[in-house]
């Protein structure tokens, strides 16, 4: 029974997560989604509801459950009900392997505060976070439309398409830390360089940072990779059949997923629960590995915020870049972050063999002036997206 | 061959194995994900209301009359691009235990050489793969 205090943990956390990623995700997050668009296009946004609309996620919620649930008649009947169940089952699990709180130094021993503290756990959330593409190409196929059938193929491309440099920036970080254990990664990186600068994986690694954005951005089907549900071409894309609580539950798997990958990155990249400096005047030090409770209960308020800073910024780059099209999307990933990531790859394999890992940012910064250097040379291809002049505009006067 | 050394770097690093204790607490994550989908896709149909009608049966063709089926060949290139994604995310695969057992050999240690060489070859041999198929036209979607 010496394992009770760490289940009773790890359930007090998932109580916990849950409501913080179910409130601050699908609820509050597209609340202040729309308010962060209207920001954007200079509108009001939703202010009806409640105080400046603060109650607008409680209405929709109540409305999903209470329209109507329609199955049109030429669906795959099953396949259709398990979809949205598929698409939201993922979601839910894959943040139990992310050590939101560090670990607990209780009166019951040793505690971590996460749901599982597993060796293999940026395994589990790439294997868990992978699995929601079922839920998308399954309900696309089941609705029996042809909107849903492209959405579903787009995605089904996109998300395999984008999982490769995904993996590969991991990699990258894995093979700093030497461990798949997410608190190793972050105990890891909690620490500073002369004093000063954070030991994040952010300052070794930026190019795998900034492409593992890229790729969270892509796998969780947000602008501007949104092409599964591009609304101008596709009307709803993979969802147009649905309905009511099915439908919501892709939006639930959909803000959900963003926060899991903001998670990752999180502990990926940004220190996890370290507060860089602050720790200076807490523990006179950097952040000791096992710390107490109001510790622990400061590490898990630091996690939360960097993940939901990270949503933000997603939010704003939602409302900020243009779509892709489709072979852009294609050659983002193939052409351009494939072999980006695949040289960093033997780049930080090589500089972990000479024990030069201090200078991996040197190795970052030589990888970019050889894509620099070779970018000119790479054959185009057909240029399909040239500039047609318009002839007789405002622009190019016509000159015959 | 080298096991024991391979046991004693994965033990060094947090990475040795963890028993299923620490699995319990998924099990009731599970529970609670799979309770949450089908309580949602009971309640809605319960709450709601029903009505039906041939036109509301129709597939939303955005408002016209449905043509043809929706069940139709697509394009060649999602295959092979489905294909190029195994061969690359299998190569990842086996990656990650290189990468948890390869940085916590000792500086120096003669099996490092190896053990970097080999998978040098390895990724070198997916990299002709991926020029093979870029010659081939298979990332080119336009």
């Amino acid at each position: 029974m010496e394992f009770l205090p760490q289940l009773i943990t790890s359930v007090v956390m998932i109580v916990l997560i849950m409501h913080v990623l179910l409130i601050g995700g699908p609820a509050y997050g597209i609340y202040v989604e729309r308010k962060i668009a209207s920001w954007a296009q200079d509108r009001i946004g939703p202010n009806r509801v409640g105080p400046i609309g603060l109650l607008q996620p409680i209405a929709d919620g109540l409305k999903f459950f209470m329209k109507e649930d329609y199955n049109p008649g030429n669906v795959d009947r099953n396949l259709f009900l398990l979809a949205p169940v598929l698409a939201v089952i993922p979601a839910m699990l894959a943040w139990a392997t992310i050590p939101w709180g560090g670990t607990w130094l209780s009166p019951w021993g040793e505690l971590s505060l996460g749901v599982a503290d597993i060796n293999v756990g940026v395994i589990y959330i790439l294997a868990i976070g992978s699995l929601s593409v079922y839920g998308i190409t399954i309900g696309a196929w089941a609705a029996n439309n042809k909107y849903t059938f492209f959405g579903g193929i787009r995605a089904t491309a996109q998300m395999l398409s984008y999982e490769i440099p995904m993996g590969l920036c991991v990699l990258c970080v894995l093979l700093l830390a030497g461990s798949s254990r997410p608190m190793t990664i972050v105990q890891d990186q909690i620490g500073y360089w002369w004093g000063v600068i954070p030991a994040w994986n952010i300052f070794q690694q930026p190019i795998a940072a900034v492409l593992f954005f890229i790729c969270i951005l892509a796998e969780s089907n947000r602008a501007p990779f949104d092409l599964a549900e591009a609304e101008q071409e596709l009307i709803g894309g993979f969802h147009t059949e649905y309905s009511s609580m099915k439908f919501a539950m892709f939006f639930l798997g959909e803000y959900m997923h963003m926060a899991t990958a903001s998670a990752f990155l999180t502990l990926l990249f940004l220190g996890g629960w370290h507060l860089p400096f602050v720790d200076y005047l807490i523990w006179g030090g950097a952040e000791p590995a096992k710390v107490n409770l109001l510790g622990v209960l400061l590490n898990l308020g630091v996690f939360i915020a960097k993940v939901f800073t990270l949503v933000g910024l997603m939010m704003w780059v939602r409302w900020t870049v243009p779509r892709f099209r489709f072979d852009q999307l294609m050659r983002l990933a193939w052409r351009g972050l494939i072999p980006i990531t695949l040289g960093l790859l033997l780049i930080t394999g090589v500089m972990v063999y000479l024990d030069l890992t201090g200078y991996l940012w040197l190795g970052n910064a030589a990888l970019l002036a050889i894509v620099m250097a070779v970018l000119p040379f790479i054959p185009k291809g057909a240029d399909v997206n040239r500039k047609v002049g318009l002839r007789g505009s405002r622009f190019s006067p016509a000159t015959d | 061959m080298n096991a024991d050394l391979i046991i004693t770097s994965l033990a060094a690093a947090g990475q040795a194995n963890d028993g299923l204790d620490n699995y319990a607490a998924l099990g009731v994550l599970l529970l609670i994900a799979v309770g949450f989908g089908v309580f949602n896709l009971v309640a809605t149909s319960l709450l709601g209301p029903s009505r039906t009608g041939p036109v509301k049966e129709s597939v939303y063709e955005t408002g016209m009359n449905p043509i043809g089926s929706a069940r139709k060949r697509f394009n060649v290139r999602f295959y092979i691009l489905a294909m190029t994604f195994l061969v690359f995310d299998v190569e990842i695969v086996f990656l990650y235990p290189w990468a948890t057992v390869f940085p916590n050999l000792a500086p120096g240690d003669p099996l490092g050489l190896q053990f970097l060489a080999r998978m040098l070859f390895f990724i070198g041999t997916s990299i002709i793969a991926f020029l093979y198929a870029w010659r081939k036209g298979v990332f080119a979607f336009d």
